[in-house]
């Protein structure tokens, strides 16, 4: 047959073992089947034997290797024990010992390589080649092969492999291997795009800026896996124990071979030697607890910042671009009597929209933060008219000209000295959009007042929801902070149900704010956006960055940092942290019982060289299994909130 | 240079010191270090005396899979 695939099987250690624990096993059983039935004496010798040397082959090669390379390992005590179990005939032992070790070992393996899979998903987001444009030809090549500035082009559904900036196109971006969001995010020319993120509609030009190891999602894996090295408390502890575990059971099998001659009992000692389940206790549950969160867009530092985060007692929380979207959006639209239509549109446009047009045309050739959110408070289809000249008044407002018409928008004081006329209804409705606070901008044409608009800063939609899922974790004060001023911080405030607020605070005033919070309520997070919050970020227990995505600074100034801009996933931090707090806790319990239950067993006489195996393995894989069980946890209440709110409502 | 191999096939840290003095004995390799809890292996090795490939099969020479990785 295949010998080339046959060999090339064999060459491949985790197949090998695979084909070895296979033929081992049924080796070991057709013997045992053979000893029960009564089968010839010679045939269930002959069986076990044949088991013991197929998977003692393979165990005593590596105890072997490990040998020459100069370390005493596992492997050479279980060879030990199961060659000492032939010299006294225990043909049944031998077999089970080294089938169990190398079954255990493949199986072991293979879990844990599904544990590390929650970032092998990342890394296969990255594509295999990208298209880039070279002297008007399209050329295929690797995606770190692609120079910084070079022109990649994306098609519909196609996979964007380098960092960069969109030169021509529009399309819908799949983001959520970056943020952990699952809407797909309209972006268009001059919007940044990250490697490992989908297109999924448009065709896209895209000037690339960071390549290879310099894009996000390199740096997210990068820093996902230090996270993951990084050992927790428990961990250090623990590994102090093993590594004067494995020595002091050899030197106990000696010495209770020395006093008591007893070879079986020395033999099994070896076998249960290796400290498996403890190691792997509570690196398994860190493994899984930062892989399963960095999936859905958070990035935890580190073992420790798990371990701390599952006690946080108070969050507080910057104001602006953290509870609100961090830039002014159209609160109210409130045209006046007779406001004409835009000429290019028909007569039949509500009086809303008339203002809203006006404004946009006058805004249309400036920069301005609140002629982005008239256009945004606008439909995504409409486009109108430009200016064909304005004049910029600072601190007042913008004069436009269009088809021989003046287009005006700016402050009521500035306006009011400008249009001919101020009726009462636009003075009362002044009053009324102040009251509120918002940010007043009168529109006129040719001299008439049309009508007023109020900006404001605009609380993000998943806020209220967000803090009260941060509640039911169990968390019971939050603050706001930040340096606006009492009254609009106040606005905010109540809205979110946030019963504290200290504001005017400068960024130093900020974190002495977080060491008395520190000091009256215990383990504090603080939430910013990571670089003018960042002396508070670094004074609270937990910093935790928001909208961290392509903010190198953010990710570096945080212990937690949260790739989208999305407030629930704080919860869901939080969540994830406790989970994982008990996991390592079951786990240790798990381990430390096996190990004195085995050695309790083993000196009572009940435990012998297979079924010590037997458990020891057993014990590594639940220790294995339980802690892959936070990859399916799904954070209780953002989840299970959203979820329900997705869902269409009946129809009845 | 710094070459990064990832194995999918650790699984007791005990292979830890095996793996890394197996590689540190290569001709050309300065440093090794394995994290087990991610399967990362990191070499720090002269290109022109021992190439990234054969760091790869000496690791499965000591009996577990791994294969060179960009990042």
């Amino acid at each position: 047959m295949n010998i080339r695939r046959l060999l090339s099987r064999w060459r491949s250690p985790a197949q090998r073992r695979g084909t070895v624990a296979l033929v081992a096993g049924v080796a070991s059983l057709s013997g045992a089947a053979s000893y029960f039935l009564g089968g010839p004496g010679w045939l269930t010798d002959a069986l076990w034997l044949f088991a013991a040397a197929v998977a003692g082959t393979e165990v005593a090669l590596r105890a072997f290797s490990a040998l020459r390379a100069g370390s005493i390992s596992i492997e050479l005590l279980v060879t030990v024990a199961a060659v000492g179990a032939l010299f006294i005939g225990e043909y049944w032992e031998s077999a089970a010992v080294t089938f169990l070790f190398v079954l255990g070992g493949y199986l072991e393996a293979r879990t844990l390589a599904k544990t590390r899979s929650a970032l092998k998903d990342l890394l296969a987001l990255a594509p295999v080649e990208v298209v880039v444009r070279r002297e008007g030809d399209e050329v295929t090549v690797a995606p770190h092969e692609v120079e910084p500035g070079e022109t990649v082009i994306v098609r519909p559904g196609g996979r964007i492999g380098v960092d960069g900036s969109i030169l021509g196109g529009r399309a819908a971006i799949d983001e959520s291997a970056i943020t952990g969001e699952p809407i797909p995010a309209e972006k268009q020319e001059a919007d940044s795009v990250f490697a490992g993120t989908v297109s999924h509609d448009g065709y896209l030009e895209i000037r690339a800026e960071g390549v290879g190891a310099d894009t996000t999602l390199a740096r997210i894996i990068q820093r996902v896996e230090q996270a993951q090295e990084a050992k927790a408390p428990t961990q250090r502890f623990i590994e102090r124990f093993a590594t004067w575990y494995t020595p002091a059971i050899i030197v106990m099998a000696l010495v209770a071979y020395a006093v008591t001659r007893d070879a079986p009992l020395a033999l099994t000692l070896l076998v249960i030697a290796c400290p498996g389940a403890l190691v792997i206790s509570t690196p398994i549950s860190v493994i899984a607890g930062i892989g399963r969160s960095a999936r859905g867009g958070i990035l935890i530092k580190g073992g420790e910042y798990l371990e701390t985060a599952g006690r946080i007692r108070a969050v507080a929380f910057d104001k602006t671009g953290t509870l609100t979207e961090g830039r002014p959006e159209v609160m109210t639209v409130t045209p006046l009597a007779g406001i004409p239509a835009l000429p290019t549109t028909g007569e039949d446009t509500q009086p809303r929209r008339r203002l809203l047009h006006w404004a946009a045309l006058a805004e249309s050739g400036s920069e301005h933060p609140l002629g982005r959110a008239v256009e945004r408070a606008l439909s995504a289809d409409y486009s109108g008219p430009r200016a064909d000249d304005f004049e910029t008044a600072a601190g007042g407002g913008i004069s436009a000209r269009w088809q021989g018409r003046r287009v005006e928008i700016g402050r009521p004081d500035w306006l009011q000295e400008r249009v001919d006329e101020w009726p009462d209804a636009a003075a009362r409705a002044l009053d009324e959009i102040r009251e509120r606070g918002e940010t007043v901008a009168a529109v006129a044409v040719d001299g008439v007042l049309v009508g007023l608009l109020g900006f404001a800063d605009r609380i993000r939609p998943e806020a209220v929801e967000a803090l009260s899922a941060l509640r039911a974790t169990g968390v019971k004060r939050l603050v706001m902070l930040t340096g606006d001023h009492a009254a609009s911080a106040w606005r905010i405030a109540r809205e979110l149900g946030i019963e504290e607020v200290q504001a005017g605070l400068l960024p130093e005033q900020k974190l002495e704010a977080i060491e008395a919070i520190q000091r009256e309520s215990g383990t504090t997070a603080m939430v910013g956006d990571g670089i003018n919050d960042a002396p508070a970020l670094a004074t609270a227990d937990i910093g935790i960055a928001m909208g961290a995505a392509g903010t190198d600074v953010a990710i570096e100034s945080a212990d937690i940092a949260l790739m989208a801009d999305d407030l629930g996933k704080i919860a869901e931090a939080v969540g994830m942290a406790r989970a994982t707090l008990n996991n390592i806790r079951q786990n240790v319990v798990i381990a430390l019982l096996t190990v004195a239950g085995l050695l309790a067993g083993v000196f009572a006489n009940e435990v012998h060289m297979a079924g010590g195996m037997f458990i020891h393995q057993v014990s590594v894989l639940v220790v294995v299994v339980n802690g892959m069980r936070l990859l399916r946890a799904r954070p209780a209440a953002k989840g299970q909130a959203s979820a329900e709110a997705q869902k269409p409502a009946p129809a009845a | 240079m710094k070459t990064l191999l990832r194995s999918d096939d650790l699984n007791c840290p005990s292979c830890i010191p095996k793996i890394e003095k197996a590689l540190g004995r290569l001709d050309g390799v300065t440093h090794a270090k394995v994290h087990f809890a991610t399967g990362r292996i990191e070499v720090e090795h002269d290109p022109e005396r021992v190439k990234a490939e054969r760091l790869a099969s000496a690791v499965r020479d000591v009996g577990y899979e791994a294969r060179v990785s960009a990042f």
